[in-house]
């Protein structure tokens, strides 16, 4: 069964990773889905500001860590001191301790690797309660 | 005789994955999982995306091998992303060679840089040329008019 319409912004600076990840939430049981991308942090924030400013706020942010411009970390601490709440998923190959705790510290929910795949999405939409 | 195509194409998947080659990973089988019927041709448009992309990224770092001696950090920031690239399709063992390349950077050793991106150029051709037979034969098997896995 298909679950709720989910308005999700997905942050990362190479195409095919955005690719990859579409076609996992698609697969992930969000056929309807929105999907907004922004390739970098800069782009990302703005997207933020404008959802928020149209008063359709994205209910999920997958923010990548190195991209150019602007990068996740900033990104991430950008968004929040806006005073948007929305679950802000961390991406990156890199899984150190040190990594996953930076992207925390600026405000992050949670942290997993990449590549995303349909079942890394089914996990992060049930712990946000987005199925 | 596309019988015996398929039989071939399952052979050449056998031969980059079930066979302890290493050139792909899981993270390939979780890529056909995501090809359906309204996207027929999704495995072959995202390895197609991925020897673009990765081209781009060992151009980028040839390049800063060679006008950035010792940045290490610039190499290894551009050598991050094709690791990144490489995850994203399984390619395991090019990945792997990228991860050795990362190594050296962390050790400040320059002839390692060097000999692991020429480990890294040396994969990057051979698992091109296997994925493009691999695709050609499912084409020429005609299976449903899309190049997918045969089923195991």
């Amino acid at each position: 069964m298909a679950r709720k319409m989910i308005r999700v912004l997905l942050v990362d600076d190479e195409e095919i990773n955005r690719v990859v990840a579409r076609a996992a939430l698609k697969a992930a049981g969000g056929g309807g889905d929105v999907l907004d991308e922004a390739e970098n942090g800069a782009v990302a924030v703005q997207r933020v500001r404008d959802a928020v400013a149209a008063a359709a706020p994205y209910d999920l942010v997958l923010m990548d860590k190195q991209m150019p411009v602007m990068d996740g970390h900033e990104a991430t601490r950008r968004i929040r001191d806006m005073g948007v709440t929305t679950p802000i998923v961390a991406v990156s190959s890199d899984g150190l301790p040190a990594d996953v705790e930076a992207f925390i510290t600026a405000g992050a929910d949670d942290f997993t690797s990449k590549p995303l795949s349909k079942e890394k999405l089914g996990i992060i939409l049930a712990k946000f309660r987005l199925t | 005789m596309k019988k015996s195509l398929f039989d071939q194409a399952s052979i050449l998947f056998s031969g980059l994955f079930f066979l302890s080659t290493g050139y792909l990973d899981e993270q390939f089988c979780q890529v056909e999982d995501l090809q359906d019927e309204a996207s027929p041709n999704f495995v072959e448009e995202v390895v197609t995306l991925f020897f673009k992309d990765s081209g781009r990224l060992m151009s980028n770092i040839e390049q800063a091998l060679e006008k950035y001696p010792r940045d290490f950090n610039r190499w290894d920031a551009y050598m991050q992303q094709l690791k990144g690239s490489c995850s994203s399709i399984g390619a395991s063992r090019m990945k792997n060679e990228c991860m050795s390349f990362r190594d050296s950077c962390g050790q400040g050793n320059v002839e390692g840089c060097m000999r692991s991106f020429q480990k890294v150029k040396r994969e990057h051709a051979v698992l091109r040329q296997k994925l493009e037979s691999y695709f050609q034969l499912l084409r020429q098997a005609g299976s449903a008019g899309a190049a997918t896995r045969p089923v195991m």
